[in-house]
Protein backbone atom coordinates (compact mmCIF):
# COMPACT_ATOMS: atom_id res chain seq x y z
CA UNK A 1 0.00 0.00 0.00
CA UNK A 2 1.40 3.43 -1.08
CA UNK A 3 2.43 5.74 1.76
CA UNK A 4 1.38 8.81 0.15
CA UNK A 5 -1.43 11.16 0.94
CA UNK A 6 -4.34 9.79 -0.82
CA UNK A 7 -5.44 11.80 -4.08
CA UNK A 8 -9.44 11.11 -3.13
CA UNK A 9 -11.12 10.15 -0.25
CA UNK A 10 -14.61 9.37 0.52
CA UNK A 11 -16.22 9.49 3.81
CA UNK A 12 -19.99 7.95 4.34
CA UNK A 13 -20.84 9.10 1.03
CA UNK A 14 -24.06 8.48 0.20
CA UNK A 15 -26.21 9.65 -3.54
CA UNK A 16 -30.03 9.54 -3.15
CA UNK A 17 -32.01 10.07 -6.08
CA UNK A 18 -35.29 12.28 -5.99
CA UNK A 19 -38.22 11.60 -8.29
CA UNK A 20 -39.66 14.30 -8.80
CA UNK A 21 -43.12 15.01 -6.86
CA UNK A 22 -46.49 15.09 -8.72
CA UNK A 23 -50.11 16.77 -7.38
CA UNK A 24 -51.37 12.95 -6.46
CA UNK A 25 -48.49 10.66 -5.27
CA UNK A 26 -45.43 12.26 -3.33
CA UNK A 27 -41.77 11.64 -4.46
CA UNK A 28 -40.26 8.32 -3.96
CA UNK A 29 -36.39 8.55 -2.34
CA UNK A 30 -33.75 6.03 -4.10
CA UNK A 31 -30.25 5.98 -2.44
CA UNK A 32 -27.50 4.93 -5.05
CA UNK A 33 -24.74 4.87 -2.12
CA UNK A 34 -24.93 4.66 1.62
CA UNK A 35 -21.87 5.18 3.67
CA UNK A 36 -19.32 4.68 1.52
CA UNK A 37 -15.99 5.51 2.51
CA UNK A 38 -12.54 4.73 1.12
CA UNK A 39 -9.35 6.50 0.13
CA UNK A 40 -7.57 6.41 -3.00
CA UNK A 41 -4.12 6.47 -3.46
CA UNK A 42 -1.68 8.01 -6.21
CA UNK A 43 -0.86 5.73 -8.98
CA UNK A 44 -2.96 2.80 -7.75
CA UNK A 45 -5.33 0.67 -9.78
CA UNK A 46 -8.94 0.35 -8.04
CA UNK A 47 -11.18 -2.08 -9.12
CA UNK A 48 -14.97 -1.36 -8.69
CA UNK A 49 -17.13 -4.31 -8.83
CA UNK A 50 -20.87 -4.99 -8.33
CA UNK A 51 -24.39 -6.29 -10.16
CA UNK A 52 -26.23 -4.30 -12.27
CA UNK A 53 -27.64 -1.21 -10.66
CA UNK A 54 -25.36 -1.37 -7.28
CA UNK A 55 -24.21 2.23 -7.49
CA UNK A 56 -20.77 1.75 -9.39
CA UNK A 57 -21.40 4.30 -12.31
CA UNK A 58 -22.96 6.99 -9.32
CA UNK A 59 -20.09 6.18 -7.58
CA UNK A 60 -17.76 7.27 -10.22
CA UNK A 61 -20.14 10.29 -11.16
CA UNK A 62 -20.04 11.47 -8.08
CA UNK A 63 -16.24 11.40 -7.35
CA UNK A 64 -15.81 13.21 -11.08
CA UNK A 65 -17.76 15.95 -9.43
CA UNK A 66 -20.76 15.23 -11.37
CA UNK A 67 -22.99 14.61 -9.02
CA UNK A 68 -22.67 16.06 -5.15
CA UNK A 69 -23.07 13.28 -2.15
CA UNK A 70 -26.10 13.99 -0.38
CA UNK A 71 -24.65 12.64 2.48
CA UNK A 72 -20.52 12.67 3.57
CA UNK A 73 -18.19 14.09 1.83
CA UNK A 74 -15.43 13.76 -1.31
CA UNK A 75 -12.26 15.32 -0.34
CA UNK A 76 -9.96 15.32 -3.58
CA UNK A 77 -6.45 16.99 -4.24
CA UNK A 78 -5.74 19.42 -6.38
CA UNK A 79 -5.43 17.24 -9.35
CA UNK A 80 -6.65 16.61 -12.96
CA UNK A 81 -9.28 14.25 -12.83
CA UNK A 82 -11.80 12.96 -15.51
CA UNK A 83 -14.22 10.15 -15.79
CA UNK A 84 -13.23 8.23 -19.18
CA UNK A 85 -16.37 8.79 -21.39
CA UNK A 86 -17.11 7.67 -24.65
CA UNK A 87 -18.53 10.52 -27.72
CA UNK A 88 -18.43 13.52 -25.18
CA UNK A 89 -20.41 15.92 -26.42
CA UNK A 90 -20.48 14.77 -30.04
CA UNK A 91 -22.42 16.33 -32.43
CA UNK A 92 -23.24 14.42 -35.29
CA UNK A 93 -22.78 17.58 -38.11
CA UNK A 94 -19.04 18.26 -37.05
CA UNK A 95 -16.43 16.82 -38.75
CA UNK A 96 -14.62 13.63 -36.75
CA UNK A 97 -11.58 16.29 -36.37
CA UNK A 98 -13.92 19.41 -35.08
CA UNK A 99 -15.30 16.63 -32.66
CA UNK A 100 -11.72 15.23 -31.31
CA UNK A 101 -11.45 19.69 -30.10
CA UNK A 102 -14.62 19.47 -28.40
CA UNK A 103 -14.11 16.31 -26.67
CA UNK A 104 -10.45 17.61 -26.01
CA UNK A 105 -11.74 20.63 -24.72
CA UNK A 106 -15.16 18.68 -23.14
CA UNK A 107 -12.28 16.60 -21.38
CA UNK A 108 -10.16 19.11 -19.43
CA UNK A 109 -8.05 20.37 -22.13
CA UNK A 110 -7.71 24.19 -23.02
CA UNK A 111 -8.02 24.84 -27.11
CA UNK A 112 -4.58 24.59 -27.91
CA UNK A 113 -3.62 21.52 -26.07
CA UNK A 114 -6.82 20.06 -27.71
CA UNK A 115 -5.49 20.78 -31.21
CA UNK A 116 -2.65 19.28 -30.77
CA UNK A 117 -3.68 16.02 -29.50
CA UNK A 118 -5.87 16.13 -32.74
CA UNK A 119 -2.87 14.05 -34.45
CA UNK A 120 -2.46 11.40 -32.21
CA UNK A 121 -6.49 10.70 -32.02
CA UNK A 122 -6.72 10.27 -35.92
CA UNK A 123 -3.20 8.31 -36.01
CA UNK A 124 -5.10 6.17 -33.48
CA UNK A 125 -8.66 5.91 -34.61
CA UNK A 126 -7.20 5.71 -38.04
CA UNK A 127 -10.34 6.24 -40.10
CA UNK A 128 -8.59 7.81 -42.92
CA UNK A 129 -10.46 10.67 -44.86
CA UNK A 130 -13.69 9.65 -42.90
CA UNK A 131 -11.64 11.94 -39.99
CA UNK A 132 -12.51 14.99 -42.07
CA UNK A 133 -16.22 13.98 -42.81
CA UNK A 134 -19.27 14.46 -40.44
CA UNK A 135 -20.18 12.19 -37.98
CA UNK A 136 -23.49 11.95 -39.41
CA UNK A 137 -22.01 9.72 -42.03
CA UNK A 138 -19.79 7.23 -39.72
CA UNK A 139 -20.82 3.84 -38.96
CA UNK A 140 -21.41 2.96 -35.28
CA UNK A 141 -18.38 0.86 -35.19
CA UNK A 142 -16.45 4.23 -36.90
CA UNK A 143 -17.72 6.21 -34.12
CA UNK A 144 -16.85 4.18 -31.32
CA UNK A 145 -13.19 4.12 -32.46
CA UNK A 146 -13.19 8.16 -32.77
CA UNK A 147 -15.22 8.19 -29.43
CA UNK A 148 -12.52 5.63 -27.86
CA UNK A 149 -9.52 7.43 -29.51
CA UNK A 150 -10.69 10.95 -27.73
CA UNK A 151 -11.41 9.31 -24.38
CA UNK A 152 -7.98 7.40 -24.68
CA UNK A 153 -5.94 10.85 -25.05
CA UNK A 154 -7.30 12.38 -21.94
CA UNK A 155 -4.47 13.78 -19.88
CA UNK A 156 -6.18 13.40 -16.55
CA UNK A 157 -4.29 12.28 -13.27
CA UNK A 158 -6.81 10.43 -12.16
CA UNK A 159 -8.62 8.27 -14.62
CA UNK A 160 -12.73 6.61 -14.13
CA UNK A 161 -13.04 3.96 -16.45
CA UNK A 162 -16.55 2.79 -16.39
CA UNK A 163 -16.54 -0.50 -18.60
CA UNK A 164 -14.79 0.54 -21.57
CA UNK A 165 -12.38 -1.80 -23.06
CA UNK A 166 -12.34 -2.97 -26.26
CA UNK A 167 -14.51 -1.15 -28.62
CA UNK A 168 -15.16 -1.95 -32.39
CA UNK A 169 -13.84 -4.85 -34.99
CA UNK A 170 -11.39 -7.39 -34.08
CA UNK A 171 -8.68 -5.69 -34.85
CA UNK A 172 -9.59 -2.01 -33.22
CA UNK A 173 -10.80 -4.14 -30.15
CA UNK A 174 -7.31 -5.84 -29.51
CA UNK A 175 -5.65 -2.58 -29.92
CA UNK A 176 -7.93 -0.56 -28.12
CA UNK A 177 -7.43 -3.17 -25.17
CA UNK A 178 -3.69 -3.04 -25.38
CA UNK A 179 -4.21 0.69 -25.21
CA UNK A 180 -6.03 0.79 -22.30
CA UNK A 181 -3.95 -1.56 -20.32
CA UNK A 182 -0.78 0.36 -20.87
CA UNK A 183 -2.81 3.83 -19.95
CA UNK A 184 -4.02 1.72 -16.76
CA UNK A 185 -0.69 0.65 -16.12
CA UNK A 186 1.38 3.89 -16.86
CA UNK A 187 1.93 5.89 -13.69
CA UNK A 188 -1.47 7.27 -13.57
CA UNK A 189 -4.51 6.74 -10.79
CA UNK A 190 -7.32 4.45 -11.92
CA UNK A 191 -10.64 3.75 -10.50
CA UNK A 192 -11.94 0.71 -12.76
CA UNK A 193 -15.71 -0.42 -12.79
CA UNK A 194 -15.80 -3.48 -14.92
CA UNK A 195 -17.98 -6.67 -15.11
CA UNK A 196 -15.24 -8.37 -16.63
CA UNK A 197 -13.45 -10.01 -13.60
CA UNK A 198 -10.02 -11.30 -15.35
CA UNK A 199 -9.49 -7.70 -16.67
CA UNK A 200 -10.03 -7.13 -13.09
CA UNK A 201 -8.05 -9.38 -11.91
CA UNK A 202 -4.99 -8.70 -14.80
CA UNK A 203 -4.50 -4.68 -13.82
CA UNK A 204 -6.37 -3.87 -10.32
CA UNK A 205 -4.28 -3.43 -7.09
CA UNK A 206 -6.85 -3.12 -4.93
CA UNK A 207 -10.68 -4.31 -5.00
CA UNK A 208 -14.05 -2.22 -3.40
CA UNK A 209 -17.39 -4.02 -4.21
CA UNK A 210 -20.10 -2.15 -4.10
CA UNK A 211 -23.23 -3.78 -3.64
CA UNK A 212 -26.69 -2.80 -2.80
CA UNK A 213 -24.95 0.53 -2.47
CA UNK A 214 -22.77 -0.42 0.02
CA UNK A 215 -19.00 -1.24 0.41
CA UNK A 216 -19.53 -4.79 1.03
CA UNK A 217 -15.92 -5.49 0.73
CA UNK A 218 -12.62 -3.27 0.59
CA UNK A 219 -9.29 -5.32 -0.23
CA UNK A 220 -6.60 -6.95 -2.10
CA UNK A 221 -8.09 -7.85 -5.72
CA UNK A 222 -7.95 -11.81 -4.97
CA UNK A 223 -9.27 -11.90 -2.18
CA UNK A 224 -12.51 -10.11 -2.54
CA UNK A 225 -12.72 -11.90 -5.72
CA UNK A 226 -12.91 -14.82 -4.53
CA UNK A 227 -15.23 -13.84 -2.20
CA UNK A 228 -17.16 -12.17 -5.20
CA UNK A 229 -17.80 -15.29 -7.05
CA UNK A 230 -19.03 -17.28 -4.41
CA UNK B 1 -14.72 32.63 -16.30
CA UNK B 2 -11.78 30.49 -17.19
CA UNK B 3 -10.23 30.90 -20.98
CA UNK B 4 -11.63 27.10 -21.08
CA UNK B 5 -14.69 27.73 -20.71
CA UNK B 6 -14.91 30.44 -22.65
CA UNK B 7 -13.41 28.68 -25.83
CA UNK B 8 -15.46 25.52 -24.78
CA UNK B 9 -18.95 28.13 -25.54
CA UNK B 10 -17.25 29.88 -28.49
CA UNK B 11 -16.78 26.70 -30.11
CA UNK B 12 -20.14 25.30 -29.12
CA UNK B 13 -21.82 28.37 -30.93
CA UNK B 14 -20.11 27.67 -33.82
CA UNK B 15 -20.29 23.96 -34.05
CA UNK B 16 -23.80 24.41 -33.16
CA UNK B 17 -24.26 26.98 -35.77
CA UNK B 18 -22.41 24.83 -38.55
CA UNK B 19 -25.09 22.38 -37.73
CA UNK B 20 -27.86 23.99 -38.57
CA UNK B 21 -26.79 25.41 -41.35
CA UNK B 22 -25.96 21.79 -42.40
CA UNK B 23 -28.99 20.29 -41.33
CA UNK B 24 -31.06 21.53 -44.18
CA UNK B 25 -30.36 21.55 -48.31
CA UNK B 26 -30.92 25.59 -48.03
CA UNK B 27 -28.06 25.80 -45.43
CA UNK B 28 -28.10 29.22 -43.79
CA UNK B 29 -30.47 30.58 -46.12
CA UNK B 30 -32.81 29.42 -43.31
CA UNK B 31 -31.67 32.15 -41.06
CA UNK B 32 -32.80 34.63 -43.44
CA UNK B 33 -35.73 32.74 -45.13
CA UNK B 34 -37.75 31.94 -41.88
CA UNK B 35 -37.73 35.50 -40.17
CA UNK B 36 -38.77 36.50 -43.86
CA UNK B 37 -41.99 34.04 -43.73
CA UNK B 38 -42.58 34.61 -40.21
CA UNK B 39 -42.98 38.19 -40.85
CA UNK B 40 -44.91 37.42 -44.26
CA UNK B 41 -47.65 35.71 -42.09
CA UNK B 42 -48.10 39.14 -39.67
CA UNK B 43 -48.15 41.28 -42.55
CA UNK B 44 -50.75 39.32 -44.32
CA UNK B 45 -52.62 38.86 -41.06
CA UNK B 46 -52.51 42.76 -39.52
CA UNK B 47 -51.45 45.12 -42.64
CA UNK B 48 -53.87 43.97 -45.35
CA UNK B 49 -56.69 41.85 -43.78
CA UNK B 50 -57.24 44.18 -40.47
CA UNK B 51 -55.57 47.11 -42.87
CA UNK B 52 -54.08 48.23 -39.97
CA UNK B 53 -51.43 49.85 -42.57
CA UNK B 54 -50.86 53.21 -42.22
CA UNK B 55 -48.35 54.65 -44.32
CA UNK B 56 -45.21 53.23 -42.51
CA UNK B 57 -46.82 50.03 -41.50
CA UNK B 58 -44.38 47.51 -42.96
CA UNK B 59 -41.33 48.90 -41.16
CA UNK B 60 -43.27 49.59 -38.21
CA UNK B 61 -43.75 45.89 -38.12
CA UNK B 62 -40.97 44.74 -39.31
CA UNK B 63 -38.80 46.75 -36.95
CA UNK B 64 -41.29 44.99 -33.75
CA UNK B 65 -41.06 41.18 -34.87
CA UNK B 66 -37.00 41.80 -35.99
CA UNK B 67 -36.18 42.51 -31.82
CA UNK B 68 -39.34 40.16 -30.84
CA UNK B 69 -38.08 36.96 -32.76
CA UNK B 70 -34.69 37.52 -31.28
CA UNK B 71 -36.40 37.50 -27.71
CA UNK B 72 -38.46 34.47 -27.70
CA UNK B 73 -36.97 32.14 -30.23
CA UNK B 74 -33.86 32.38 -27.77
CA UNK B 75 -36.11 32.46 -24.43
CA UNK B 76 -37.64 29.17 -25.16
CA UNK B 77 -34.52 27.22 -26.35
CA UNK B 78 -33.13 28.82 -22.93
CA UNK B 79 -36.33 26.69 -21.46
CA UNK B 80 -35.22 23.37 -23.11
CA UNK B 81 -31.06 23.66 -22.88
CA UNK B 82 -30.38 22.02 -20.19
CA UNK B 83 -32.11 18.80 -20.85
CA UNK B 84 -31.05 18.85 -24.29
CA UNK B 85 -27.50 18.95 -23.24
CA UNK B 86 -28.18 16.57 -19.92
CA UNK B 87 -25.89 13.42 -21.58
CA UNK B 88 -22.95 15.94 -21.93
CA UNK B 89 -22.85 17.34 -18.46
CA UNK B 90 -23.36 13.62 -17.34
CA UNK B 91 -20.64 12.71 -19.05
CA UNK B 92 -18.37 15.35 -17.66
CA UNK B 93 -18.60 18.35 -14.87
CA UNK B 94 -19.48 21.57 -16.31
CA UNK B 95 -20.28 24.73 -15.15
CA UNK B 96 -24.41 24.96 -16.39
CA UNK B 97 -24.52 28.51 -17.91
CA UNK B 98 -22.37 27.21 -20.50
CA UNK B 99 -25.55 25.95 -21.97
CA UNK B 100 -27.86 29.11 -22.26
CA UNK B 101 -24.83 31.21 -23.08
CA UNK B 102 -24.50 29.18 -26.16
CA UNK B 103 -28.22 29.40 -26.98
CA UNK B 104 -27.51 33.24 -26.49
CA UNK B 105 -24.94 33.65 -28.89
CA UNK B 106 -26.15 31.35 -31.16
CA UNK B 107 -29.61 33.36 -31.68
CA UNK B 108 -27.73 36.67 -31.26
CA UNK B 109 -25.59 35.35 -34.13
CA UNK B 110 -28.62 35.01 -36.34
CA UNK B 111 -30.22 38.24 -35.07
CA UNK B 112 -27.55 39.65 -36.47
CA UNK B 113 -28.07 38.27 -39.99
CA UNK B 114 -31.56 39.49 -39.77
CA UNK B 115 -30.70 42.57 -38.37
CA UNK B 116 -28.21 44.01 -41.23
CA UNK B 117 -31.02 42.82 -43.64
CA UNK B 118 -33.26 44.84 -41.91
CA UNK B 119 -31.34 48.46 -41.68
CA UNK B 120 -30.75 47.47 -45.41
CA UNK B 121 -34.12 47.58 -46.01
CA UNK B 122 -34.86 50.99 -44.09
CA UNK B 123 -32.52 52.59 -46.03
CA UNK B 124 -33.82 51.08 -49.44
CA UNK B 125 -36.86 52.28 -47.85
CA UNK B 126 -36.13 55.86 -47.54
CA UNK B 127 -35.09 56.67 -44.24
CA UNK B 128 -32.53 58.85 -43.43
CA UNK B 129 -29.82 57.38 -40.96
CA UNK B 130 -29.21 60.40 -38.56
CA UNK B 131 -27.34 60.92 -35.04
CA UNK B 132 -30.73 58.97 -33.44
CA UNK B 133 -29.28 55.96 -35.47
CA UNK B 134 -26.13 55.18 -33.67
CA UNK B 135 -28.24 55.05 -30.17
CA UNK B 136 -29.61 51.38 -32.27
CA UNK B 137 -26.48 50.18 -30.46
CA UNK B 138 -26.96 50.89 -26.80
CA UNK B 139 -30.82 49.67 -27.21
CA UNK B 140 -29.57 46.39 -29.19
CA UNK B 141 -27.18 46.32 -25.82
CA UNK B 142 -29.63 46.11 -23.14
CA UNK B 143 -32.31 44.41 -25.06
CA UNK B 144 -29.51 41.53 -25.46
CA UNK B 145 -28.84 42.07 -21.84
CA UNK B 146 -32.57 41.35 -21.40
CA UNK B 147 -33.05 38.34 -23.62
CA UNK B 148 -29.83 37.04 -21.77
CA UNK B 149 -30.75 37.29 -18.14
CA UNK B 150 -34.38 35.74 -18.89
CA UNK B 151 -32.84 32.96 -20.87
CA UNK B 152 -30.12 32.39 -17.85
CA UNK B 153 -33.13 32.13 -15.33
CA UNK B 154 -35.56 29.87 -17.48
CA UNK B 155 -33.11 27.63 -18.45
CA UNK B 156 -31.99 27.35 -14.38
CA UNK B 157 -35.40 27.02 -12.95
CA UNK B 158 -37.52 24.68 -15.76
CA UNK B 159 -35.05 21.72 -15.22
CA UNK B 160 -36.63 21.66 -11.42
CA UNK B 161 -40.23 22.52 -11.92
CA UNK B 162 -41.24 21.30 -15.55
CA UNK B 163 -44.72 22.76 -15.81
CA UNK B 164 -43.34 25.99 -15.68
CA UNK B 165 -42.29 25.04 -19.78
CA UNK B 166 -46.48 25.64 -20.05
CA UNK B 167 -46.28 28.88 -18.23
CA UNK B 168 -44.13 30.21 -20.06
CA UNK B 169 -45.50 29.09 -23.36
CA UNK B 170 -48.43 30.77 -22.68
CA UNK B 171 -46.60 33.92 -21.08
CA UNK B 172 -45.06 34.23 -24.87
CA UNK B 173 -48.51 34.85 -26.49
CA UNK B 174 -49.42 36.99 -23.77
CA UNK B 175 -46.41 39.25 -24.25
CA UNK B 176 -46.58 38.97 -28.13
CA UNK B 177 -49.77 40.53 -27.92
CA UNK B 178 -48.85 43.03 -25.77
CA UNK B 179 -46.19 44.31 -26.55
CA UNK B 180 -47.11 46.81 -29.38
CA UNK B 181 -45.12 43.92 -32.31
CA UNK B 182 -48.40 45.57 -34.65
CA UNK B 183 -49.83 48.21 -33.07
CA UNK B 184 -47.93 51.67 -31.37
CA UNK B 185 -48.19 51.26 -27.67
CA UNK B 186 -47.96 55.21 -27.72
CA UNK B 187 -51.72 54.85 -28.95
CA UNK B 188 -53.31 54.16 -25.80
CA UNK B 189 -53.83 55.98 -23.15
CA UNK B 190 -53.98 55.55 -19.25
CA UNK B 191 -55.00 53.19 -17.25
CA UNK B 192 -54.28 51.09 -20.20
CA UNK B 193 -50.64 52.35 -20.52
CA UNK B 194 -49.32 50.47 -17.49
CA UNK B 195 -49.49 47.00 -19.48
CA UNK B 196 -47.17 48.49 -21.48
CA UNK B 197 -44.73 50.68 -19.14
CA UNK B 198 -44.49 47.62 -16.89
CA UNK B 199 -43.01 45.24 -20.11
CA UNK B 200 -39.50 45.56 -20.83
CA UNK B 201 -40.12 43.83 -24.33
CA UNK B 202 -42.51 46.68 -25.29
CA UNK B 203 -40.52 49.75 -23.76
CA UNK B 204 -37.24 47.68 -25.57
CA UNK B 205 -39.42 47.64 -29.27
CA UNK B 206 -40.86 50.93 -28.93
CA UNK B 207 -36.93 52.72 -28.30
CA UNK B 208 -35.86 50.53 -31.13
CA UNK B 209 -38.69 52.32 -33.20
CA UNK B 210 -37.83 55.71 -32.11
CA UNK B 211 -34.17 55.69 -32.79
CA UNK B 212 -34.85 53.61 -35.76
CA UNK B 213 -37.66 54.92 -37.79
CA UNK B 214 -38.99 58.56 -35.84
CA UNK B 215 -35.39 60.02 -35.59
CA UNK B 216 -35.62 60.18 -31.84
CA UNK B 217 -33.03 59.60 -29.10
CA UNK B 218 -33.92 56.51 -26.71
CA UNK B 219 -35.74 57.48 -23.36
CA UNK B 220 -32.50 56.83 -21.08
CA UNK B 221 -34.64 56.16 -18.17
CA UNK B 222 -36.80 53.61 -19.44
CA UNK B 223 -33.08 51.71 -20.86
CA UNK B 224 -31.62 51.78 -17.26
CA UNK B 225 -34.90 50.39 -15.76
CA UNK B 226 -34.50 47.24 -18.27
CA UNK B 227 -30.95 46.58 -17.79
CA UNK B 228 -31.27 46.93 -14.28
CA UNK B 229 -34.38 44.57 -14.49
CA UNK B 230 -31.97 42.44 -16.56
CA UNK B 231 -29.09 41.84 -14.51
CA UNK B 232 -31.52 40.98 -11.51
CA UNK B 233 -32.80 38.27 -13.74
CA UNK B 234 -29.02 37.57 -14.81
CA UNK B 235 -27.65 37.13 -11.33
CA UNK B 236 -29.97 35.43 -10.27
CA UNK B 237 -29.89 33.00 -12.92
CA UNK B 238 -26.47 32.41 -12.68
CA UNK B 239 -26.64 32.13 -8.74
CA UNK B 240 -29.70 29.56 -9.32
CA UNK B 241 -27.46 27.76 -11.61
CA UNK B 242 -24.06 27.78 -9.28
CA UNK B 243 -25.87 26.70 -6.18
CA UNK B 244 -27.55 23.39 -7.84
CA UNK B 245 -24.04 22.67 -10.24
CA UNK B 246 -24.46 18.96 -9.10
CA UNK B 247 -27.86 18.61 -9.01
CA UNK B 248 -29.13 18.95 -12.38
CA UNK B 249 -27.14 15.97 -13.36
CA UNK B 250 -29.27 13.47 -10.89
CA UNK B 251 -32.59 14.49 -12.33
CA UNK B 252 -34.75 12.25 -14.48
CA UNK B 253 -36.32 13.91 -17.59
Amino acid sequence: MPTDAPVVSLRSVGVCYRSRGRLLGGATEYWALSDVSFDVYPGETIGIVGRNGAGKTTLLKAIAGIIEPDQGSIAREEINLSMLSLQVGFLPQLSGRENAILSGMLLGLDRNAAEHRVADIEAFADLGGHFNEPLATYSSGMRARLGFSCALHSTADVLLIDEVLGVGDQNFRVKSNAAIKDLIRSNRTVLLASHNLATIRELCDRVVWIDNGRVRAAAATGEVLDEYMQ
Amino acid sequence: MKQRIRDIIQYKTYAELKAESQRYYLGFLWWLIEPVIYMLVFYFVFGILFQRGTEDFVVFLLTGLVFWHWFQSTVMQGVDTLQANRVLYNQVFVPKYLFPAVVMLKNSAKFGVVLAVLLLFLLVYGINPSAPWFTALPVLAVGGAFIAGTTALVAAITPFVPDLRVLIENGMRALLFMSGIFYDINSFQTPYRIVFELNPVALLIDNLRSVLLRNQFPDWGELAAVFLLATVLGLAGLALMRANESRYAKIAY
